[in-house]
């Protein structure tokens, strides 16, 4: 296990936008929720847990690789550079669980936490879209090397699902693969199965992520020009 | 810490051959290795810093195959790099930079690394600015933040490339004197297009010319390649042709030219002791 | 401005990773619709103008998100590599340059959008017997495309001067869902107004566009809705305000960027 002094630096590294951007992103929607009396607008919070902050953490580790000023000197050294854009990743994540705590926390204490959910397995709202979206960055991150290409793509998938909503779902294993199970699920008895899903691809683009990350070159080269 | 190259060969997707061929033992001390930009020094120091994979050869260094990745993490605990494009983050201060640093290459205990980083602050002096950020520093603050990094885990080997490109003078010298002492028991590898440097740190040199080993030996020898061949001309005409001008300066009745070529380049010319840059301008004439 | 637009367009255009990821997207779109509609029916619609638009919407909906992410550091990257300093000191006119490198960054931006569109405009004007539909999709696309390219463009170049990439890119992306696709009765959205970049209002009165099943008002006001002000009755007077409305915007968020630019360059 390494220093805390090592991950310190390493939030350092994930820098404003990993910091800023889950925390503005779940604001914009409540904003919006503040605007809406519809009876529908406490649906706004379960929205940005299951909608903002995927988007933000995929976004952000699609971020991690290509804008990193040492990073020819990080591949000389022993700490395997793969292993610090990992350490990245997981700061990523781990904000965006702080804040998706509090948020749950706040939904449980104003009783808005959606009946149907337990407040432990409910943790999937927001953990199987998010450990997704983030996996899928890291990975888009690792084969193109650019930010902008990566976070296109994040974004992509993102609004797809959201505009071909009723497309992405008419079918069971494309729907198991759906990022907003919880707020816009056309079929609640696959929630379950789908979280898991999303987990298991979760693990999948990472593992991949991981392997790519292995070719030193590729990372030398910076983006795929 | 002997590095032992044989048959290194790399190329990259449509760009040719970047070595071609390269057989060359670097013993233990300072060693140069010069070259023109292009002619593959960087994708050498690069090679053997574990960054890129040869196409073809063997590098072993200190006996370790860096071929493997179990002989390149070997290799890489017990190296200090010094690349030629030095990227650093600049919201970190100088101290914050080498502690991170000093963490990636392994020094876990924070007493340890502190002091180290302590010492090496010192040894490049830039205790003083040592809490300033990384952001307003000048580029030859940075080479000296640079070097620092490199000698934070007391490697055995130092590849520094280019180092004291864009230095003023004053800093470049400061730079050759501290690598000079450096070397001792490590081995020292400085790549430079510039020659200075070399004639003033270096006993042995390599020369590279379009990814393959033209010179091998010591800089008394490749100064020597330019015995009876330095020449200087006055004349308020044009420049002679013949050989190569090193360097024209006002004189008395026009420029004074230094020129290396094979014989006299004007019936007036005057020979002169050559200097390591002969030497090389003498090899490149020849090759 | 003319150099400026030349090199910005050719560095963009040339990008492998720009065109690798439309790519991806354009396949996504299409592996969805081939399983949502049969894309014969489609290729065999005898209404030539209602099927070119609906897939302008299609393309207007998506695409953009993705050039937006890409345009998003261009201004930032060229002044943390230093090449603003550079190029200020030149007899080059800033608002020239900056005009140029706009216009060929959204110029770059539009050339996939532009081969995916026309490309599958050919393949229907082919099947369908229907030659006229090129001259429906050049007017779509001057009309509603483009101007939402050069609306996406202006804020991806310029926002990001006050804000990380990252972040514009997530707060770009949740707009462009929230204030195309949302109906004004589901939540308070500026979609169906007059700064929807989509072109609700052009698609509705230009073009006679009425949703996927032909029978939704994309425009006007919407009963009860918040942002009512920035829906007037939907006519062809009202379409063209709303093109004027998104490009006014345009200019205005870029004649921010001297500015910014100075700020952070500083």
């Amino acid at each position: 296990m390494r220093p805390i002094d090592l991950w310190r630096y390493e939030v350092r590294r994930a820098g404003w936008a990993a910091l800023l951007t889950p925390p503005v992103a779940t604001a914009a929607l409540v904003l919006i929720s503040l605007f809406d009396s519809s009876p529908t607008a406490d649906r706004n919070l379960v929205a940005a847990l299951e909608m903002a902050l995927p988007l933000a953490t995929g976004i952000g580790a699609a971020s991690l690789v290509g804008r990193d000023p040492a990073a020819e000197l990080q591949l000389t050294m022993p700490t395997a550079y793969r292993s610090t854009l990992l350490r990245r990743l997981v700061v990523t994540l781990g904000w965006a669980a702080l804040l998706a705590v509090l948020v749950v926390g706040i939904l449980v204490a104003t009783d808005s936490w959606p009946q149907s959910r337990g407040i432990a397995s409910g943790q999937l709202v927001w953990l199987a879209p998010t450990l997704c979206l983030g996996g899928l960055g890291f990975l888009a991150g690792a084969a193109f090397r650019s930010p902008a290409a990566a976070g296109g793509l994040i974004s992509t998938v993102w609004i797809v699902q959201q505009v071909f909503s009723g497309l992405v779902q008419d079918n069971y294993w494309t729907r198991l693969l759906y990022l907003f199970a919880t707020t816009r699920g056309a079929v609640p008895d696959d929630w379950t199965a789908n979280r898991l899903t999303l987990m298991a691809t979760a693990l999948a683009f990472g593992a991949v992520g991981w392997l790519v990350l292995g070719r030193a070159e590729r990372l030398l080269r910076g983006e795929a020009e | 810490m002997r590095i032992e190259i044989s048959g290194l060969t790399k190329s990259f997707k449509g760009k040719g051959l970047a070595l071609d061929g390269l057989d060359l033992l670097v013993p233990t001390g300072m060693f140069g290795l010069l070259g023109a930009n292009g002619a593959g020094k960087t994708t050498l120091m690069r090679i053997l810093a574990g960054l890129l994979r040869q196409t073809a050869g063997e590098v072993r260094i200190g006996g370790h195959d860096v071929t493997t990745r179990a002989g390149r993490l070997a290799v890489q605990r017990v190296l200090g790099y010094l690349p030629q494009d030095l990227g650093v983050y600049p919201d970190l201060s100088a101290r914050e930079f080498l502690d991170y640093i000093g963490l990636l290459k392994g020094i876990d205990d924070r007493a340890t690394r502190r002091r180290r980083v302590g010492e090496l602050l010192e040894v490049v002096a830039l205790t003083a600015d040592a809490d300033r950020r990384l952001r307003g520093y000048s580029g030859g603050m940075r080479r000296r933040v640079g070097i620092a990094q490199a000698l934070l885990a007391d490697p055995r080997l130092l590849i520094v490339d280019e180092p004291t490109a864009g230095l003023d003078p004053e800093e470049r010298i400061r730079f050759r004197t501290l690598l000079s002492q450096l070397a001792g028991e490590r081995t020292v590898l400085l790549s430079t297009h510039i020659v200075d440097d070399i004639a003033q740190t270096c006993r042995e040199l390599a020369v590279l010319a379009k990814g393959r080993l033209v010179f091998r030996g010591t800089v008394d020898d490749l100064t020597r390649r330019a015995d009876r061949r330095v020449w200087s001309v006055v004349t308020a005409g044009p420049a002679p042709t013949a050989g190569t001008v090193v360097s024209a300066l006002p004189a008395d009745g026009g420029l004074r030219y230094r020129v290396v070529a094979p014989g006299p380049p004007a019936p007036d010319a005057e020979p002169l002791p050559p200097t390591l840059e002969d030497g090389y301008l003498a090899l490149a004439q020849a090759g | 401005m003319t150099a400026a637009f030349r090199y910005e367009f050719l560095m963009q255009v040339r990008k492998r990773s720009m065109w690798i990821a439309n790519g991806v997207v354009v396949l996504l779109l299409g592996l969805l619709s081939a399983r949502g509609r049969e894309v014969g029916d489609l290729l065999h619609d005898p209404d030539a103008k209602a099927t070119v638009t609906s897939v302008a919407v299609a393309i207007n909906l998506i695409l953009p998100v993705v050039y937006g992410c890409f345009l998003a550091d261009r201004l930032v990257r060229d002044d943390k590599l230093g090449v603003a300093a550079i190029l200020d000191v030149t007899p080059s006119s800033g608002a020239g340059r900056l005009a140029g490198k706009y216009l060929g960054a959204c110029a770059a931006a539009a050339v996939p959008l532009a081969i995916v569109y026309f490309g599958f405009v050919a393949l229907y004007a082919a099947t369908s017997g229907r030659p006229v539909a090129f001259a429906w999709a050049a007017a779509v696309f001057a009309v509603v495309i483009a101007p939402a390219v050069l609306f996406v463009g202006a804020f991806a170049l310029v926002v990001p001067l006050l804000i990380p990439a990252p972040l514009f890119r997530v707060l770009f992306v949740g707009y462009w869902f929230w204030g195309n696709a949302i109906t004004p009765d589901a939540m308070p959205t500026l979609a169906s107004s007059l700064v929807t970049p989509v072109g609700s209002y052009p698609l509705q009165e230009l073009f006679g566009y009425r949703g996927p099943a032909g029978d939704t008002e994309l425009a006007g006001p919407a009963p009860g809705a918040v942002f009512n002000f920035l829906r007037p009755e939907a006519t062809p007077a009202t379409a063209w305000l709303s093109v004027g409305v998104l490009l006014a915007l345009a200019i205005l968020v870029l004649s921010a960027a001297p500015a910014l630019r100075a700020r952070t360059t500083r």
